[in-house]
Order: C-alpha cells, then sequence, then structure tokens
C-alpha cells in the first residue's frame, strides 16, 4: 500500500483547475483532504489513493500521445492495470489482457462502457481502476438501487439557499454526473439494472448530446456541456436482473465487455492466497493461509462454479455466486477462525463451516448439493487436506 | 510507429542470451528457415530466401516416404490440399494428415524450389512412424505442446494467446519490415521457447558448449519424439551438405526445430559428415500396412476453431492477408461479417460500422500495430456490434475453440474468418482403387448421379444398391443420407428404403480416406465395422454396429470381431439392454428374410452370449426380499431367454436344462426380487415342466404388497399356462390338469377375496398392472370366469366395461367404510 501524503502536490491535474469555481470549490477540496489526511485509517482508499505513487511514475515516464481530456495515455493506462514487472508497476487485474485494450479505446471513443458479467468478478474493481487511470480520480460514483433517483445521478438543491435565492449555481449542488460532464471526468454507475427504467434514462441525452440541461437556470448556465475527458464506465451483473432490462436506446450508447471468472486455476489460486494474506494481515494475524487449503478451497470453489470436476465429471452447480470474490472472503475467515480459535492458519475442516454460511446462504437446494458434492466427489480425493475436508462433512448445518 | 516486440524479447530471456544458441560452428552453405506452419509471413521468407540462395537442395519438414512421388503435388491442384496416411494393423488402423494452403511455408517451399530447379525431398519421418502416434495433423503447432514458455511470453507482451502473439511478432509487419530483421525477430522468437522447453525437459545447453560431443542426454533418457524426428531430419541435412558442399543448402521446417537441427548439424563430426549418404526411408513392421494419398483439404478442416491439433486459425483471413496485405484482409474481412450478419436479418448499422472501424484502429495503436490485426479487428467488431452481456468468453482470447453458447454474433465472425474454401484435386491425381470401386459401383446401380432413389427391399439388386449406399455411410462419406427404410432392432414391416443422394464437397476427400480401411467398399466396411465392435464403447455401440453389419449384408465378420462382439456382450452388466439386444436380435436370426440375416452365424454367436450373459446376471439381480416394483423391461430380459432357449436351443446349442435349473433357483430365491421371480416361476412352465404345485407357489409367492408384482413375471412368462382351467371349475377342454389342481387365476381369485380392504387398497395398483399382461380379449373371458366362481350369470364384458368406472376409487372407498366400521366398532357405538 502506497504512502499518499503528497497527493495534492505530486498531480498536477492540467485542465481540471479551471473548472472548479463553477461547481467544484467545496468538494474538491474535501475530497482531497479527506482522502489524504485520513488515507491511513481508511478502511478501503480509492485506487488513485492506494496507487499515487505508481500513478505519479507512469505519468512522469508518459511519452505517449493522450487522449483529450486524460490523465495518462492509453498505453500508460494499460500498463497501470496489467502491470509492467520492469517499471515496478503491480498487475492490478487478472483477466485477458484484450479486454483492457478494448474497454480503454471504448472510453476514448464517444461511447460509453459497460461492464456485465457474474457477480464478484472484479467488475467495480476493474471500473475504479480504468477512472483511476483515465481521470486520475475514481470518486464520482454513483450507487445503482431500487431508490435510487435522478438527483443523486444529475444534480440536487440546497433548499435554504434556494428559498432564500431562488435557483442559481450557489444554491445547486451538483451530483457525480453534472461534475463529471462539467470537469471532464469519468463517472462510474455501478449496478445500473437496479435502477428503475426511467431514471437509467436520464443517461440518454449526456452520453449522445453530451450536454445536460438544467432547466431552472436560466442564459449560459442552464446548458451543461461535456468537457473532454467526460464519460461512464458502468457495471451490471447478470445474476440479479439482466442487461435485458435496458431500454434499447440506452444500450445502443454503451460499448458492452463482459468480465469472465478467472479461467486458470493457478492464477486464481494466486490470487485468492494473496488478497487472503493481505486480509488477514489486516486483521492483525501474521500468519499467512495454509497453501494446501487454499487449494482444497479454490478447487472446490471452481467446481461448485463450473457444475464439473477436475476429472471432468458432471455435478450440480450452485446457484448461489462462486466467485473469486467468495473464495477470498471464505479464505479469510478460514484463517480468522484458525487463528483465534485455535492458534493455527486453519485447516480444510473450517472450509466446511464456511461454506455453508458463504456459499450455500440460507438456500437448502444449495446446501443439499454442497452435501451431495462432499459425499459423492471429495470423499474420492487424495491427500490429506482432501481427506480432512471430507471427514468434516457433518459440519454442514441440517 | 516501430512495434516494440523486439525491444520487448531482450529482457524476457535473462538465463541465455540469444547469441549464446547459435551454435558455434553453422555450416556456412546451410540456411535454415524456421516457420510456423501455415504463417503467410514464413512463406515469404521463404521465397525471398529461395529467390536470394538459388539452393541447390530444398529440404522440407514433411514425410520423406513420398518423395518418390512429389510428382503429383505440382499437377495443378486448388489447395488446400493434404496428403493423408493411414496405418492399418489389422483391424485398427490410425490416420494422419499433412494439409498445405496457397500461404504454407512447405507449399512455396516445394513450388519455388521446384520452379529455381533445386532438389526438393521431404525429410522428416514417415506419418505411420511411432513419433507421430499421438499426432494427426503433423503441422500442429509443435509449441502448442508446451503452453508453458508460451504462455511466460504471452503475459510480457501483454497478449492473450500465442496465436495474438504470432500476429503481433509477425504477420502484421510482415509487408513492412525487411526479410532480414523478420526473420532475426522470428528466430529469436522461436529460441526463446526452445530453450525455455529445453531448460524444462532437460540440462539445455550442455551439447552447444561442448560441439564434439554427440547429445549425450539420448543414452540416458528415452528421447522425445521430437528429438527422434530431429535425429532423422539433421542426417538429410548431412547428407545434402555432402552432396554440394559449396551450393547453399535451404532447409524449412518448424521454428521449434530450427535450433535444434543447427545444434545436431554443427555437432557432426568431420568424418560423418564424409560419410553422410541419404538416408534410407524407415519401412513400416511387417504387419503394417501403410498407404498415403493426396486428398483434397478444407479451411473448416484447417482452421484451429473447430478442429483439435491444428496450425494457424483463421484460414480464410490469412488467405486473405497473402493475396491482399493487412489492409485488404481487414476490409474484406469486415465485409464478410457484415454480409453474414445482414443474411441473418440482424441489423448492422453505418454508425456500428464506424464504431467498429475506429474502435479496431484504436486497438491497432494501442496494441502497437501498423495495421489492424486479426485480433483486433474481432474486437472492434464485437464492441461495435455485440451489446449484451456474452455467456462464453471470445474465441479469439483463448485457447480453445468455440464452446456451446457462444453469442451467434461471434460465430459468424469466426465463420467468415475461417472460410470454406475447399479444395479440389488435378483430374490425374492418383487415387486409392477404393475410390474406383465405389465410382464403377455407383454407376452399375445408377446411383451416381443427384438423386432421391427408392429402393425395394425384396428385389435382389435393389438390396444390393441399399447394401452398397450402407457401406457408403458406414464409411462416413458424406452426400448418402437415408431418408427411412427397415429398422433391424426394431420389428417392423417397411420393405423400401428412400435415400437422398446429393454432392457434396468433402466426398472425394472421405472416400479416399476411407480408402485406408481396404481397396473395396465391401472390405473398407467390414474392416471399420469390425473395428466398432472392437473399440467400441460396451454392448451400445457394438450392437450398433452388428446392425449396421447386417444392413450392409456383411454376412461373415472375421472371428477376431465375433469374439470381441460376444466380449463386449459379456462385458456389460445391464440386463435392460441386453434384453432388448437379445429381442432384436432373435428377431433378426429367426425371422429375417428382408435383410438376408435369418440364421446368420454372427447373429448366432452373439444370441448365445448374451444369453450365457444373462442368465448370470439375473440370478445376480436381488432386492433383499421385500416389495419391488415390476421393471417390464427385466421381465422383458427374461422372456427373451426364453424365447431363445424355445426357438434356437437346438441350432445353436443351447444348454436348456442349465436355463431351467437358473429360472428354477431364482424363483425360489426370496431375496430376488418378486417380478423376477415370478418370471423365473413362468420361465419353466411356459417351456413345458409342469410345476408341481402351482397353487403353493402362488400362495406363497407374498402378500398383498408383493403379489401383483409377482404376477407380472409370472403372467408376462405363462399366460396361456394361467389361463388353462383347474377341474375345480367347470369341466375343463384343458389337456392335462392334475386332478386335484386349481387353476392359477381361481387361486389369485381366492387370493384377492380374502384380502383385507386395506391390503386390496394396496395391492390394486400392480395386480393391475400384472392383468395388463393379457389382450383384451382374454381379459373378457378371465372377467367372465370370475364372475361365474361368484355365481353372477353374467358376461365379463358387462362387469369390465360398465360396473366399475375406477376400480382404485372403489377400493378406497370400501377401505373407508371398514375403518369407519372399525372405529364404530372400537368405540362401542356399533352392537
Amino acid at each position: 500500500m502506497s504512502e499518499s501524503t503528497d497527493w495534492s502536490g505530486t498531480t498536477d491535474r492540467s485542465g481540471t483547475t479551471d473548472t472548479t469555481d463553477r461547481f467544484g470549490t467545496l468538494d474538491r477540496v474535501s475530497t482531497s483532504e479527506i482522502l489524504t489526511s485520513a488515507a491511513k485509517r481508511v478502511q478501503r482508499p480509492a485506487a488513485e489513493v492506494r496507487y499515487a505513487d505508481e500513478l505519479a511514475r507512469l505519468r512522469a515516464a508518459d511519452d505517449g500521445e493522450r487522449p483529450p481530456g486524460w490523465a495518462l495515455s492509453l498505453r500508460a493506462a494499460r500498463r497501470f492495470i496489467l502491470g509492467d514487472d520492469a517499471a515496478g508497476i503491480s498487475r492490478k487485474f487478472v483477466g485477458d489482457p484484450s479486454l483492457i485494450d478494448r474497454a480503454l479505446v471504448s472510453l476514448a471513443t464517444s461511447r460509453g462502457l459497460m461492464l456485465v458479467g457474474e457477480p464478484g468478478t472484479a467488475k467495480s474493481l476493474l471500473s475504479e481502476l480504468l477512472a483511476a487511470a483515465v481521470s486520475g480520480d475514481s470518486t464520482l460514483t454513483i450507487q445503482g438501487g431500487a431508490a435510487t433517483t435522478e438527483d443523486q445521478i444529475k444534480y440536487s438543491w440546497n433548499y435554504a439557499l434556494l428559498v432564500a435565492e431562488g435557483p442559481s449555481n450557489r444554491s445547486l449542488v451538483p451530483a457525480p454526473l453534472l461534475r463529471g460532464m462539467a470537469e471532464g471526468r469519468v463517472v462510474r454507475f455501478e449496478e445500473i439494472t437496479r435502477c428503475p427504467l426511467e431514471v437509467q434514462d436520464c443517461l440518454l441525452s449526456p452520453l449522445s448530446d453530451r450536454v445536460l440541461a438544467v432547466p431552472e437556470l436560466s442564459g449560459a448556465d442552464a446548458l451543461v456541456f461535456a468537457r473532454e475527458g467526460f464519460n461512464v464506465i458502468a457495471t451490471a451483473n447478470t445474476r440479479d436482473r439482466g442487461v435485458n432490462e435496458m431500454s434499447a436506446a440506452l444500450k445502443r450508447r454503451f460499448n458492452f465487455e463482459t468480465v469472465f471468472p478467472i479461467p486458470d486455476f493457478e492464477t486464481e489460486l494466486g490470487l485468492v492466497e494473496q488478497e487472503a494474506t493481505h486480509l488477514l494481515q489486516g486483521s492483525g494475524i501474521a500468519l499467512p493461509p495454509n497453501r494446501d487449503v487454499l487449494e482444497v478451497l479454490v478447487t472446490a470453489f471452481r467446481e461448485l462454479r463450473d457444475g464439473r470436476t477436475e476429472r471432468g465429471d458432471a455435478m450440480e452447480r450452485l446457484s448461489s455466486v462462486m466467485s473469486t470474490a467468495e473464495a477470498v472472503s471464505v479464505a479469510h475467515a478460514v484463517g480468522l477462525r484458525g487463528w483465534f480459535l485455535r492458534g493455527d492458519a486453519g485447516s480444510a475442516s473450517d472450509i466446511v463451516e464456511c461454506l455453508a454460511g458463504t456459499a450455500a446462504k440460507d438456500n437448502a437446494e444449495d446446501l443439499a448439493r454442497l452435501r451431495t458434492y462432499l459425499e459423492q466427489h471429495v470423499g474420492r480425493r487424495k491427500g490429506a487436506q482432501w481427506q480432512e475436508f471430507y471427514g468434516a462433512r457433518h459440519l454442514l448445518p441440517g | 510507429m516501430l512495434p516494440k516486440p523486439l525491444n520487448g524479447l531482450n529482457p524476457l530471456n535473462p538465463m541465455q542470451p540469444a547469441a549464446a544458441l547459435e551454435p558455434p560452428a553453422t555450416p556456412e552453405m546451410l540456411t535454415i528457415v524456421g516457420v510456423r506452419h501455415h504463417s503467410p509471413a514464413c512463406a515469404k521468407l521463404v521465397r525471398e530466401a529461395i529467390d536470394r540462395l538459388q539452393p541447390a537442395h530444398v529440404l522440407i519438414e514433411g514425410p520423406a516416404d513420398v518423395n518418390p512421388r512429389l510428382g503429383e503435388f505440382l499437377l495443378g491442384h486448388e489447395l488446400p490440399i493434404a496428403v493423408f496416411t493411414s496405418a492399418r494393423r489389422g483391424l485398427t488402423s490410425q490416420a494422419s494428415w499433412s494439409p498445405f494452403c496457397d500461404y504454407s511455408p512447405e507449399w512455396i517451399a516445394l513450388r519455388e524450389g521446384t520452379r529455381s530447379g533445386a532438389q526438393v525431398r521431404f525429410i522428416d519421418l514417415p506419418a505411420w512412424h511411432p513419433a507421430f502416434a499421438t499426432m494427426a495433423n503433423r503441422y500442429a503447432d509443435a509449441e502448442r505442446r508446451y503452453t508453458q514458455a508460451v504462455d511466460g511470453l504471452c503475459r510480457t507482451l501483454g497478449t492473450d494467446n500465442s496465436d495474438t502473439l504470432w500476429d503481433h511478432l509477425a504477420e502484421i509487419d510482415a509487408g513492412d519490415i525487411p526479410a532480414a530483421e523478420l526473420s532475426a525477430r522470428l528466430n529469436t522468437y522461436f529460441d526463446l521457447i526452445r530453450s525455455a522447453v529445453d531448460g524444462i525437459g532437460e540440462p539445455a545447453s550442455g551439447s552447444a558448449a561442448e560441439p564434439s560431443a554427440e547429445p549425450t542426454t539420448e543414452t540416458t533418457t528415452e528421447p522425445t519424439t521430437d528429438e527422434v524426428r530431429e535425429a532423422y531430419m539433421a542426417r538429410w541435412i548431412a547428407a545434402a551438405l555432402r552432396d554440394t558442399p559449396d551450393r547453399p543448402v535451404l532447409v524449412v521446417c518448424g521454428g521449434f526445430h530450427r535450433p535444434a537441427l543447427l545444434r545436431r548439424v554443427a555437432a557432426f563430426s568431420y568424418r560423418e559428415m564424409e560419410d553422410a549418404y541419404w538416408p534410407e526411408i524407415p519401412a513400416p513392421e511387417p504387419d503394417v500396412t501403410a498407404v498415403s494419398y493426396l486428398v483434397p483439404y478444407s479451411f473448416r478442416r484447417l482452421d484451429a476453431f473447430v478442429g483439435y491439433q491444428s496450425g494457424m486459425p483463421s484460414p480464410a483471413y490469412y488467405q486473405r492477408l497473402w493475396e491482399l496485405g493487412p489492409r485488404g484482409a481487414a476490409s474484406a474481412l469486415t465485409g464478410e461479417v457484415v454480409d453474414r450478419l445482414r443474411a441473418r436479418n440482424q441489423p448492422v448499422s453505418t454508425a456500428d460500422l464506424i464504431a467498429a472501424r475506429v474502435t479496431g484502429e484504436g486497438l491497432a495503436s494501442v496494441r502497437g500495430h501498423r495495421h489492424p490485426a486479426r485480433a483486433d479487428l474481432l474486437d472492434g467488431l464485437v464492441s461495435a456490434l455485440v451489446g449484451e452481456a456474452l455467456d462464453r468468453p471470445l474465441p479469439w482470447t483463448g485457447r480453445g475453440g468455440l464452446t456451446v453458447g457462444t453469442h451467434p454474433a461471434v460465430v459468424e465472425m469466426v465463420a467468415a474468418l475461417s472460410g470454406d474454401r475447399t479444395g479440389r484435386l488435378h483430374p490425374d491425381t492418383p487415387l486409392p482403387p477404393l475410390v474406383h470401386d465405389a465410382e464403377a459401383e455407383l454407376e452399375r446401380h445408377g446411383l451416381d448421379q443427384p438423386q432421391t432413389a427408392t429402393l425395394d427391399l425384396t428385389a435382389h439388386v435393389r438390396r444390393d444398391a441399399s447394401r452398397l449406399l450402407h457401406r457408403l455411410r458406414v464409411l462416413r462419406v458424406p452426400g448418402y443420407e437415408r431418408l427411412s427404410g427397415p429398422d433391424p432392432s426394431v420389428e417392423d414391416s417397411t420393405f423400401t428404403e428412400q435415400w437422398r443422394i446429393a454432392v457434396d464437397p468433402d466426398r472425394l476427400a472421405a472416400l479416399i480416406e476411407a480408402g485406408g480401411h481396404g481397396p473395396t467398399v465391401e472390405l473398407a466396411a467390414r474392416a471399420v465395422l469390425g473395428e466398432r465392435v472392437l473399440t467400441g464403447g460396451g454392448l451400445d455401440s457394438a450392437a450398433r454396429a452388428l446392425f449396421d453389419a447386417v444392413l450392409c449384408g456383411i454376412e461373415d465378420l472375421s472371428g477376431q470381431v465375433l469374439s470381441g462382439l460376444a466380449a463386449a456382450v459379456a462385458a456389460d452388466g445391464d440386463v435392460e439392454a441386453l434384453g432388448t439386444v437379445l429381442t432384436a436380435v432373435l428377431g433378426l436370426w429367426r425371422h429375417d428374410r428382408l435383410l438376408a440375416a435369418e440364421q446368420s452365424a454372427t447373429l448366432g454367436a452373439v444370441v448365445v452370449a448374451a444369453v450365457d450373459r444373462l442368465l448370470w446376471l439375473l440370478e445376480l439381480v436381488q432386492t433383499g426380499g421385500g416389495p419391488a416394483p415390476a421393471e417390464p423391461r427385466r421381465i422383458a430380459a427374461v422372456r427373451a431367454v426364453r424365447d431363445a432357449i424355445r426357438y434356437a436351443a437346438a441350432k445353436l446349442g443351447l444348454d436348456a436344462v442349465r436355463a431351467t435349473a437358473v429360472m428354477a433357483r431364482i424363483a425360489g430365491n426370496a431375496a430376488a426380487p418378486p417380478d423376477l421371480r415370478g418370471a423365473a416361476f413362468g420361465f419353466g412352465w411356459s417351456l413345458g415342466t409342469p410345476p408341481p404345485d402351482a397353487e403353493r407357489t402362488i400362495r406363497a409367492a407374498g402378500g398383498a404388497a408383493v403379489l401383483g408384482d409377482w404376477l407380472s413375471g409370472l403372467f408376462a412368462l405363462a399366460r396361456e399356462q394361467c389361463l388353462e382351467e383347474g377341474p375345480g371349475e367347470e369341466p375343463s377342454q384343458g389337456p392335462d390338469q392334475g386332478p386335484e389342481q386349481l387353476s392359477a387365476l381361481a387361486v389369485v381369485d381366492a387370493l384377492v377375496a380374502a384380502m383385507t380392504d386395506h391390503d386390496l387398497l394396496v395391492a390394486l395398483p400392480a395386480l393391475r398392472q400384472a392383468f395388463g399382461y393379457f389382450p383384451p380379449r382374454e381379459r373378457e373371458t378371465i372377467a367372465g370366469r370370475i364372475a361365474r366362481r361368484h355365481g353372477f350369470d353374467d358376461s365379463g364384458r358387462a362387469l369390465l366395461r360398465d360396473r366399475i368406472e375406477d376400480p382404485l376409487a372403489l377400493a378406497r372407498g370400501r377401505e373407508l367404510d371398514s375403518h369407519v366400521q372399525a372405529v364404530l366398532e372400537r368405540e362401542g357405538l356399533l352392537w
């Protein structure tokens, strides 16, 4: 985790300073101040804070052409996400390099970027990294939900000032979309399909005409034109409500990119190990997770997700989400149990107990599938950890 | 803008600087062009090398055994074509292909080498050699077998897989940079992969450091197939160098082999070079028949997305790249994709096309390409044209092929890149005898033109025609489709067969390849069927092969196949499936005149094996004695055994005594399921061994929960015997009952009458199922007889049709009645 004390000093965000006069004076200062002063105590600092050092170095060494309004060139942004061992840039996203290429090129064109995929495939992380690389700022975020309103997307009013002074730039409270357009930055829209259709559609004119009307204001203030660098990254998961819930008009304005679960076992294992170690350190546990236990865990997750064992036997797949993110959280829980209950690194039998809560949730059918899996497939495997995993099958509730 | 690959490559190679891989003493007349098979960029390099060097010898990685027939290659075929090799040992055969297309480096070497007057030779081992045992395609990428080494390189250069990596390194720049630079770049690439692979497999540079020593590792460890082939190729190179010491020798081989060949040639001592004569071509073992022929090939088969074990994907794209260059190929590809999508009524707007173009160019520039490469174009098209979530990853980002569930637009894109070009052989190309045999036979039967033919199988001539078509079908020659006709595995009464004969571009290739199985259609079909019986997965496929043999009129399958078939039957543990097969085979063996399978020895052997096996399996079926539902297919298996004993015991030498004994044991085994016990009991009775005490046996069959299932078995086998009337009723016309016996039906009637209302409710469903084995007329007879027994002077028909709407409802009502009665009595309310 990189230090971020000199965030405001190292970021020379050319092209954004002159926009702050209109809406942003207050929050621009506050955002960065909050980020700098509290970075250490914050549970999860934003990507541009965590990787401030790498961003600064990339920017310094960046000789590629930058699309207008971008903080980095396309190639530097690519290196920021995919990593570059020689330059000391860490790899932050595991997946096809071509996915990153396509995402960046989409952002540089006049279409928005829509990341879709199963839950837990790191779509939000990817959108955060892309925003941090392109705009140097990933905090302009709209969290979609059933109760999201246009106010939270475009703008709302400071009602005391509105009553006292009438509509004016002073009484206007800009929401992420308005700010992103005015400042030429990337706006993230998380879980867009969880919003009602009518609310989603307020993105239409900002995406196609690149203009947002503020009918309450008059004159030049009534129209906010998007500056260079503005674009939208939306995410949607295919499990809850598909992208079919989006209007065709809005779909047309996005390039779709599907993010898939990690195809390769070794890569996924490595990622789970790395993230679990990190989380355990954060929980004050010095002991790294046991690699053999993790292997069992990741194998089980992959098999339950794909509905096929390593040998190729078909089996029932779980309906719950069995993503890498869930695997990390189970690995974390296993480590916690081992350390605080017994003082070891966690064992395969801990997996069983954690699986019941994390994976099967309260779904009785999934619980039955999990039990079948343990009895039919796990029992046959060789290896101490597998046998322990099998031996603990009675720990499943019910 | 210069791409980065070379700068990227160097830091990759910390363990071994590229220069150290160059052997110290490469003969100066030797040039080895290391290629990727089916790469247009490499084809250009080969053409350039031949023009520049004017070599005396051009040596090509390819099957050395076809060297005497190289003239056949240059007759003027339309590519793609392939050398097809089939090696047959006994009944098993192994097929392999060495494909060539217009832009194959090997093809260019062959064509341009011949044109420049060089001696052209193939120098690799023949395709039937054990070194190729697991390879169906000679020109599959060698490095694909070593994915680890390539994966590391892909990660460093930020590409998805080896195909995009290759485009990045070779294809996109091929037209823009000098040949020397491109070839240095590719050699670095192949050297890196080879050294990484050697580093994993064995200490690599040992032999390079001491050039005088033959690679000594071979004596200690088993040489890999690559090493065996490389040793052989190196001998050809040495011989060529010795033959013309002062003229250039050009070798065209897979880039993966180039470093090893250089090492090996450099390691030859002066003496060895002096003694290097043209290597002999190995001969196959005496019991192996190997044949090689040119066959038409197709882009579909070349494409890695569809087949497995191939080389470069997307042949149609690379064909265009070879002809038109990267820009031309890009626009042709886009046009093709749009045409295909529009033909499927998918809207593709101009705005989409602009977006696709812009995205493609953008991707090319991010990835450092001068021109949009294959994946840039495809990525751009997908971004612009697919507006929804994908269920499967894009095929060109992974290593696998198309999978089920791939987005239809993506499927069209892959198809557009794959192309549908099919090669055509020059008319003078020698063909295997089977092709001539097939053509002559088809002409004789008037089946050589596309048509829908209706064949009356009762006429001998037409039956022969049917057999010919079935043989072609069995040989998987496309274009011969059977629309309808008799099915030997079920009883039916069709006497005609309909076939649709169509023109198929793959027909000739399939015929030539079928020639690997035998010199005539009949012999080849027999070999294929034999192979299917022997290697097939269990009884099911063996049975299907057997029925195909019947349809093909292949009567005398060899003894080996017969024993294999018997083994398949004997290894099967599925009573039901075995019963089905036995029923069908027995039916054919007894009655079939149409297909002339009556009394066939092949079918007889199957009957014998199946009866043996079933007798064994049936005795093993045990459920522990409790109630178990009747299984009609299991009962049918017992009946099939009975029929075999009844009709075929004498001719086939089946042991009826043993069968009866087995069945008697099953009938008396309390642990066997009730239906099986009943069937086993009926088995002996129906074969004419009247049971000593049928009445007692039926009474002992079991309680209400079991009786119906037991009777199902009994009625299925001994229906007629059960219908016979005992003397206890009316004066009988039946021949010989023991005077003291009641008929089976009377016993059942007595049992049912004695049941409580609750028992009846339990027993009724199974009883109804059991009586389902009687045809309606017999049921009527039974009903009448029962009615008379109970003093009704009624016709059975009325009893069956009118009185009882739903017997189960009736039984349920009666049970309720008696329950109410019991409750009333218990509470003392009834007196």
